[in-house]
């Protein structure tokens, strides 16, 4: 599954960078993110993604690794997670750019998303349309965090 | 494998829902268990209390009662599919019935589990959108009538309280003249798509006085196309036939259609087209035959 997202930001590219750099902050906007920390500044972190979709409730424990950071525009990241549980494993590649100019910025996301396992089984169609409510509500809080000074 | 659980079994509707209020998520309602066994079985989910329902009296009857067809929900597939009140008014129904998932699917599954589980490639509820059905949910101190249309929220989600009942369908008779058709399509037991289309026509004017037309499968929850519907009201059948093409496209891109395993998005707006032409043709065909024969058509 492969989601695009864009959101502009009336923000300075600097402070956009530096937000998306900032776990503890950055976390709120993640929907369905309980936990994160970091292993290794820059590089690793780790992240607890919560969701329920109906009865059906899954929690992977994820790894995130940084693998490409051109500062101030791109950033690469490769994620991973099992819900032992449930019995299904998440991979997530994402690609972050970073554009802007003055006061305004361009972020988009594109994110390839693939679950495995019995979930997958289940319902593959709702899996894609929560991911990408998911990013849709991301991206929206993302713009309402760095334009609300908080 | 299916891990350790309670079992209440209440006798009353409102101790159920007693049940369900004191054990809150740890619970949940089981009648046929078709859908929810398998998914405890799987780990997708895990309840600590079942509430077997099956043991409440009086919810598994099919009656013709103040103009409505009253179907309780522990009915099951093959009771309905054999119900020969639904046969005499309502043989749409019992078709779709008749090839619900499989035979053990049938033969313990009932309507009103099928309905509150939402799973979305499910047959029934498609059907039921285009019947101006209403679903009775109770509760230890209420009763309520739910419109079919607002009774799914989503995936795997209805507007149920956690601590409320489905117990009856309630399916209004529908007018002489009418014509009910429900085709679906899919290469396993769940289908991929799944489309209802009832039709009324006005036989003084030669044209279609009503029409509904419900897509399911596709999307998170079935959805009524009322854009599509719109063309065919008040048009000839000939007038109307001639829309058929556009209105089709219209009732693919308004299904809220998802790619995934069962077909990408673009294939299943496709089939939605091909399924309306054929049930549109088939509605139409059933009028005809009615009218030559002055008989009664009740989908």
């Amino acid at each position: 599954m492969r989601f695009e997202k864009q959101i502009e930001i009336l923000g300075s590219r600097e402070k956009v960078w530096e937000f998306l750099w900032d776990v503890d902050r950055f976390i709120t906007c993640v929907p369905g993110c309980k936990e994160a920390g970091t292993v290794e500044a820059g590089r690793i972190y780790t992240a607890l993604m919560v969701e329920k979709v109906g009865p059906f409730r899954v929690e992977f424990p994820m790894r995130i690794e940084v693998v490409q950071n051109d500062g101030f525009s791109t950033i690469k990241a490769q994620a991973s997670g099992s819900d032992s549980k449930v019995g299904s494993r998440m991979k997530v590649e994402l690609e972050v750019h970073l554009m802007g100019e003055g006061e305004r910025s361009r972020l988009s996301f594109v994110a390839s998303v693939d679950i495995l396992g019995k979930l997958a089984a289940l319902g593959h169609s709702i899996i894609k349309r929560k991911a990408d409510q998911v990013m849709d509500e991301f991206a929206q809080a993302v713009k309402k965090r760095l334009e609300g000074n908080s | 494998m299916l891990r350790r659980f309670y079992l209440e079994e209440p006798e009353r509707v409102q101790e159920a829902s007693d049940l369900l209020a004191r054990y809150g998520e740890s619970a949940k309602a089981y009648a046929g268990g078709t859908e929810l066994l398998l998914a405890m079985k799987e780990g997708l989910v895990h309840y600590e209390r079942l509430i077997n329902i099956k043991k409440i009296p009086g919810l598994d009857q099919v009656k013709l009662e103040d103009g409505a067809i009253r179907i309780g929900a522990l009915s099951t597939h093959r009771k309905l599919a054999g119900s020969p009140l639904l046969q005499e008014r309502l043989p749409a129904l019992v078709r779709m019935e008749q090839n619900v998932a499989n035979i053990r699917v049938r033969e313990v599954g009932t309507l009103g589990g099928n309905l509150s589980f939402a799973e979305p490639h499910a047959d029934p509820g498609t059907l039921l959108l285009v019947l101006g059905t209403r679903l009775v949910a109770e509760k230890a101190s209420s009763k309520r009538e739910i419109p079919m249309e607002r009774f799914f929220v989503g995936a795997y989600e209805t507007c149920l309280e956690p601590d409320e009942l489905l117990t009856e369908i309630h399916v209004p008779l529908q007018p002489a003249g009418s014509s009910l058709v429900y085709l679906k399509f899919g290469y396993l037991e769940r289908p991929s798509v799944g489309l209802a289309l009832f039709l009324a026509f006005n036989e003084r004017e030669r044209s279609i006085a009503e029409a509904r037309l419900a897509v399911g499968c596709v999307g998170p929850t079935p959805r009524r196309i009322d854009e599509a519907e719109g063309m065919f009201r008040g048009k000839g059948v000939k007038e109307a036939a001639s829309l058929i093409s556009r209105a089709g496209e219209i009732a693919g891109h308004a299904s809220d259609a998802i790619g995934d395993l069962h077909g990408s998005q673009d294939y299943k707006e496709h089939i939605v087209q091909v399924l309306l032409k054929r049930a549109f043709h088939h509605a139409c065909g059933k009028l005809q035959e009615a009218g030559k024969g002055r008989g009664e058509l009740h989908g």
